[in-house]
């Protein structure tokens, strides 16, 4: 009975970096970048919680929308400082360290401006476990579970069936005829960073209230998700739920049966293997270049 | 390059007094004593050291790394393991006192750093950009828990005291500090100056820019990727070994991920590919937080804005900005220095006459390509004389790019052989090809942009140069000669080419023809036997093909054997001996060049079976 419980938090966490993953995913697929800090991020809306829902107990639907708008703005303000002038220089790797350096600034502007302790936030389904035959379920896991399958699930749809879908898939095969095609591709990679951004600070929403909220607990959120997203293959969408599932299953069963201090291990090694093996990920497509 | 041809303008006297001046700083100690301030001076040196192994990675080799702290934590944690004492460890879970001398200690945290970098090395030579970001991320987080974890070794989070270094019965903390580490960091920067301004450097970059151009020109990526992660990786060990000197004491949190990151700070403010530019960097991250004590606090705010100034309007760091005032102010004058070059090129032959054969130059057997269901080329079997130019030539689509991406092992062919000089290559790795004498040129420039047009033919000549790493590190006169006699040759191959007077001149700055004959002094450079053309007049005027077809002849001259691939009719037909044409892959004829051109095979296959087109095919040398 334990282990199902195990396995439900392991499962609720991995589906966290799912969520975050998918928000690489979902600017890797446009502008063939992502946002490094989208782990600040996360701290960002979780920390946005704490003051509005602790703090000043303002409805839940408005602190997740005040949430999901600071995420959206966060993004539109990323692509502007960090993507924008990084796709002008083509070089390969200033969008990372570019989007590193305004990762660094956000998190540090949280610890002066806000605080560097840790601060619990309530769930807004309950916080006490729901007894099913011994066994005790945290509703907010549950919450993090559909919340993450319902989201992927929605942006891919979104994406095979509307026009603007088929825009994000014109720009992500190749950017230049796309924008001949009269697809406005600015426009739809700025969008897609909001989205990501919007997406990671509902993650932190979403986990706050199983961890604690802190100026720090995106960092390492973050990095796992980064190894959840190539994991997965950066340009698979159902790719980082399996991806999700195994990190965060193999973390809880290590840090049970193994010890806690080594529970990231596994996952980093598993990255590390995928990569060896398949250089774009389980699920990524290689690409033939031509000389 | 500047540097040096500025340092020739002063008086030669003068010029070899210069060095001295690096001793200075070694005389500090003797007119001030603040030991916070020699404090800080040692933890900018040792820093610079971690900076300068970074830059090989992500500025030579072009591959951002945010794992480094992690081959730092090796070497300061090899050291302090191997040299802790238990009477200032009392309370410690460690129970293994090695306590070996601190320099004996430096070549085991060296080592195993260097060894990380080797595991580090395998995934990086599959993956690239964002991908192995995330792998170094990882590799730095493994790190950093297995050190945590191993309390027995390592005392966990509690961290190491160390005792002080001792020379002659004296201290070496605070000031005395800067005799050990000021002289093995110029050491260090010397040669990694050294090593990454020559052939090495080049051969690093070339990977960078162009890894399928590197391998063609013999260059092997497997050996210079890794060698690159693993000098960097000992770098950052020996930088990691003087840095747990420098507190005495060592804690696994310093070398998190955040360590890392701001160490990629400080080589971007800094600016890659400059020694200069790692001791600026290295500076700026001990100082700027030192000046404020409350601006510690901000610190990485700042850090962060600071680093996207720089990275959009300073590519070159602030090591850019010096170099351009220095510039300036020396009036440096590149001009001269091609001059003083093309004086000792002068009277060198650029083409070395390749040894007569009687074998084929290239034999081709029943090669065939498929991708997945198509069939790029199709059983194509032909023999190519030793010193005769084959046209290759074919409608767009019939394998013309396949056969030289066969010929070259970019790709494997799915069945046949084939076969230089009766040797065969079939299944033999793109970059020993290049030692059998087969050197081509791209169809899509793969030119070594950010090199100059002189080190992208020094980097065609890599083959040649035979000194050893520690030869070249320390700059010994053989090596020394060995690179002035290689670029005065490449000069006459630039010569050659009639790029002379470009040869200072950065490649991706070069109007498209001149791109397209440096890539010919490229591949001459690597003195083939048999040299691979594709497409070289593509996209260019009249007149550029009219000089394109006089180089091709005067390099049939020199006895080398041209494959030349090309939609030109008139200058396929004005420079070659055979011709074969392809079409979807099968080659539908070959002969002499006036036989082809009516061959109504050809004239199908370019224009199609309409009587109309059969009429306007006839029209000789319309460019098809």
């Amino acid at each position: 009975m334990q282990t199902l419980q195990l396995l439900l938090s392991g499962l609720a966490q991995g589906l966290i970096y799912a969520l975050l993953a998918f928000g690489y995913n979902v600017t890797f697929a446009t502008s063939r970048t992502f946002n490094f800090a989208l782990g600040t991020y996360l701290t960002f809306g979780g920390v946005v919680g704490v003051v509005l829902y602790m703090n000043h107990g303002v409805p839940f639907p408005l602190v997740l929308l005040a949430v999901l708008l600071c995420g959206a703005l966060g993004g539109f303000i990323l692509e502007k400082v960090a993507i924008q002038p990084s796709l002008k220089t083509r070089s390969s790797y200033n969008w990372i360290l570019a989007t590193l350096a305004v990762g660094i600034v956000l998190r540090n502007a949280i610890e002066v401006f806000w605080s560097t302790d840790d601060f619990k936030l309530r769930s807004p389904i309950g916080d006490d476990p729901l007894r099913f035959d011994g066994v005790g379920i945290f509703p907010q896991e549950i919450l993090i579970i559909l919340s993450t399958v319902a989201i992927v699930v929605a942006v891919e749809v979104f994406k095979q069936k509307t026009i603007f879908g088929k825009a994000v898939q014109a720009v992500s095969e190749d950017r230049d005829t796309a924008s001949l095609m009269g697809i406005n591709q600015g426009y739809v990679i700025r969008v897609s960073f909001m989205l990501s951004s919007a997406m990671a600070c509902f993650a932190g929403l979403l986990v706050g209230p199983v961890t604690l909220v802190s100026a720090t607990m995106g960092t390492v959120l973050g990095v796992k998700a980064y190894a959840v997203s190539i994991i997965g293959g950066l340009e698979s969408s159902y790719g980082v739920l399996v991806g999700g599932a195994l990190l965060g299953l193999s973390e809880s069963l290590t840090a049970r049966y193994i010890s806690t201090g080594y529970r990231d291990i596994p996952g980093f090694i598993l990255l590390i293997l995928v990569l060896l093996l398949r250089p774009s990920g389980l699920f990524g497509r290689a690409t033939v270049q031509k000389f | 390059m500047t540097a040096t041809s500025a340092r020739k303008s002063l008086p030669a006297r003068l010029k070899a007094l210069l060095p001295l001046l690096l001793l200075l700083p070694l005389a500090l100690p003797f007119v001030a004593d603040n030991p916070y301030y020699f404090g800080l001076i040692c933890r900018v040196l040792v820093y610079a050291m971690l900076v300068a192994s970074l830059d090989l990675v992500v500025g030579y080799i072009g591959d951002v790394s945010i794992g480094h702290a992690g081959f730092f934590a090796i070497g300061a944690y090899a050291v302090a393991v191997l040299t802790a004492q238990p009477a200032l460890n009392g309370d410690a879970a460690i129970t293994w006192f090695p306590m070996v001398p601190f320099p004996v200690a430096l070549i085991p945290a060296v080592l195993l750093a260097a060894l990380a970098g080797l595991v580090l090395g395998f995934p990086a030579l599959r993956s690239t950009g964002p991908y192995l970001a995330v792998i170094t991320i990882a590799y730095g987080f493994i790190i950093f828990t297995v050190i945590n974890e191993s309390e027995t070794i390592t005392n966990g989070t509690r961290g190491i005291s160390l005792p002080a270094l001792e020379f002659a019965g004296k201290k070496l903390r605070g000031a005395n500090y800067l005799f050990v580490v000021y002289p093995v960091l110029v050491l260090v920067l010397f040669a990694v100056r050294n090593v990454a301004r020559s052939f090495w450097g080049r051969a690093f970059e070339a990977i960078k820019y162009s890894a399928v151009a590197a391998a063609c020109a013999g260059i092997s990526r497997t050996r210079f990727k890794l060698s690159a992660f693993v000098l960097s990786a000992a770098l950052a060990g020996l930088a990691g070994g003087f840095f747990a000197q420098l507190d005495s004491y060592v804690a696994p949190n310093t070398f998190s991920y955040n360590f890392s990151i701001e160490f990629l700070i400080a080589l971007i403010f800094g600016g890659v590919r400059s020694v200069a530019g790692n001791l600026i960097g290295a500076g700026v991250i001990v100082v700027l937080p030192d000046l404020f004590a409350s601006f510690s606090d901000y610190r990485l705010m700042v850090f962060g804005t600071l680093l996207l100034v720089v990275l959009f309007f300073l590519p070159e760091g602030l090591a850019g900005v010096v170099r351009k005032l220095v510039r300036r102010l020396t009036k440096s004058d590149l001009e001269a220095a091609r001059l003083a070059l093309a004086a000792r090129a002068a009277g060198l032959a650029p083409i070395e006459a390749p040894p007569p054969s009687d074998l084929p130059a290239l034999q081709l057997d029943g090669l065939t390509m498929m991708f997945g269901g198509l069939t790029a080329v199709n059983e194509l079997s032909l023999k190519l004389g030793a010193g005769r130019v084959l046209g290759l030539i074919g409608p767009n689509g019939s394998g013309k790019s396949t056969t030289v991406n066969l010929l070259t092992g970019v790709y494997l062919p799915t069945r046949g052989t084939l076969s230089i000089f009766g040797e065969d290559l079939t299944r033999m790795q793109t970059f020993e090809r290049a030692s059998r004498g087969i050197a081509r040129t791209f169809q899509n420039l793969q030119l070594f942009g950010q090199l100059t047009a002189l080190e992208n033919v020094l980097a065609g000549m890599h083959r040649s140069f035979k000194s050893s790493l520690l030869q070249v590190a320390l700059r010994t006169p053989a090596a020394r000669r060995e690179e002035e006699a290689a670029q005065a040759h490449a000069y006459a191959l630039l010569d050659f080419v009639g790029l002379g007077a470009q040869a200072y001149e950065l490649a991706s700055n070069l109007a498209y023809g001149q791109a397209r004959r440096l890539e010919i002094a490229r591949a001459l450079a690597q003195r083939p036997r048999l040299l691979l053309l594709d497409e070289p007049a593509a996209g260019l005027t009249t007149a550029e093909i009219e000089e394109i077809s006089h180089l091709i002849g005067r390099i049939k001259q020199s006895g080398i054997t041209v494959l030349l691939i090309e939609h030109h009719m008139d200058m396929v037909m004005a420079v070659s001996d055979d011709v074969v044409v392809l079409d979807f892959g099968k080659k539908i004829a070959e002969g002499l060049p006036q036989g082809i051109q009516s061959n109504p095979a050809v004239i199908e296959a370019y224009l199609g079976s309409h009587p109309t087109a059969r009429a306007a095919g006839a029209g000789e040398g319309a460019p098809l």
